[in-house]
């Protein structure tokens, strides 16, 4: 023992060692942080490319239907309804989408199904800024829009920083959403509530995980592991 | 046992080092070059604001290495033996927290990360006590080097050695 703390004293423990060990270590933590910061930045631009050609639909009207789990319902009223419970960071969702989104966007821009989009945020913070920007979208009639351009950028990783206020606003401008008012919504997190109330109907509705589909109020039971469109839209015509 | 310690005291401290900085050297060096992964993976814990939490995933692989190699060369084996025990008892406190949360997640340690299905409850728990145990054994290395750095194969040297050359 005495023998060890004697010998710090000569060598290594010293004052200007220490600061200049500890100065050595900071500079590689900061590099090394600034180095990533910088790349993921790079990266999150980079994924923007998916949008170039990126083309803005009609604007649609949606109303939020607090009766049916504050869901962000199209075409109320229509003779048919399909229920969508997705969360904006779920891998299988997207999964989900590029198989059927654009056959769900013929049926809505048709008026032929009245859909209610369920935007959850059970997978944290990220889910929770991207559902909110999907309510401002709603709010200005570009919803379908949003939806589309947030799948087609959705990072592989969750909560990895991606759905930053700043990267919303970026997804919103390509979906035709330049308005101010949009701007502002996202940037204060103005649809905390309505995200919070959707979230929270999970349980009445007794929504387990995502996507799940209902059909006119009855669970879609899928049968392949994939989402076959031909699968979807039969189970849709049969509804 | 003092005497038994003053006998195999160089070598423990020896595997002491290369254990805690070999474990945090191949920590760090998993995570270093995904920062998007090491930055969900401490989002995952749920503890601290997500701005702040993606700046320590991406901070925290460069501490690893940086202290995993003083450890490995022997250099500054205090500083680094008390920064080194710092980490594994935050990593400790971390996953206790989610645990007692009932938050499942994978500890991202190695790489990885981020929210587990609920059907491997049983395994995600098995695997937070073996975190701890195996984090609180690394702590305790560091906690020994703090009080005997100097070991064989180290650049930092005791006084005495260097006197008797």
């Amino acid at each position: 023992m005495v023998k060890q703390a004697k010998a710090t004293k000569a060598s290594g423990g010293d004052n200007f060692t220490r600061w200049l060990v500890i100065g050595m270590v900071t500079l590689v933590v900061a590099t090394g942080a600034i180095f990533s910061v910088v790349g993921q930045k790079t990266k999150a631009n980079e994924s923007f490319i998916a949008l170039k050609d990126f083309k803005v639909g009609a604007a649609v009207a949606a109303t939020v239907d607090t009766n049916n789990g504050s869901g962000i319902s199209i075409n109320t009223g229509a003779a048919k309804t399909i229920d969508l419970w997705e969360d904006p960071q779920c891998p299988v969702c997207n999964t989900f989408e590029v198989a059927n989104g654009a056959y769900i966007d013929d049926l809505i821009r048709a008026k032929k199904a009245n859909v209610v989009y369920h935007v959850l945020s059970f997978l944290g913070n990220e889910s929770v800024a991207a559902a909110n920007a999907a309510y401002c979208a709603a709010d200005e009639g570009h919803y379908l829009d949003f939806h589309k351009a947030m799948y087609l950028v959705q990072p592989a990783l969750e909560n990895s920083g991606f759905y930053t206020t700043q990267n919303l606003i970026k997804i919103g401008k390509y979906a035709g959403l330049e308005s101010p008012s949009f701007v502002d919504c996202v940037t204060k997190v103005s649809k905390l509530d309505l995200v919070k109330s959707a979230y929270e109907s999970m349980a009445k509705y007794n929504v387990q995980g995502t996507p799940t589909v209902f059909f006119n109020g009855k669970l879609w039971e899928r049968k392949s592991g994939t989402f076959l469109v031909e699968e979807f839209s039969a189970a849709f015509e049969a509804s | 046992m003092r005497n038994i310690n003053k006998k195999f005291q160089p070598i423990i401290s020896l595997v002491s080092r290369l254990l805690l900085g070999g474990v945090l050297l191949v920590a760090g060096g998993l995570k270093a070059f995904k920062p998007d992964e090491s930055a969900g993976a401490v989002a995952a814990y749920k503890i601290l604001p997500t701005n702040i939490a993606h700046l320590m995933g991406y901070a925290l692989p460069w501490l690893e290495i940086a202290i995993g190699v003083l450890l490995i060369i022997g250099l500054s084996i205090r500083f680094a033996a008390v920064v080194a025990t710092a980490v594994m008892l935050i990593f400790v406190v971390a996953i206790i927290s989610v645990w007692a949360r009932g938050i499942l997640i994978d500890c991202g340690c190695f790489g990885g990360g981020g929210a587990v299905d609920p059907s491997k409850a049983a395994e995600v728990h098995r695997a937070y006590l073996v975190e701890i145990l195996r984090d609180l054994g690394l702590a305790l290395t560091g906690i020994y080097l703090y009080f005997f750095p100097y070991g064989l194969l180290s650049i930092e040297k005791p006084l005495q050695i260097i006197e008797e050359q």
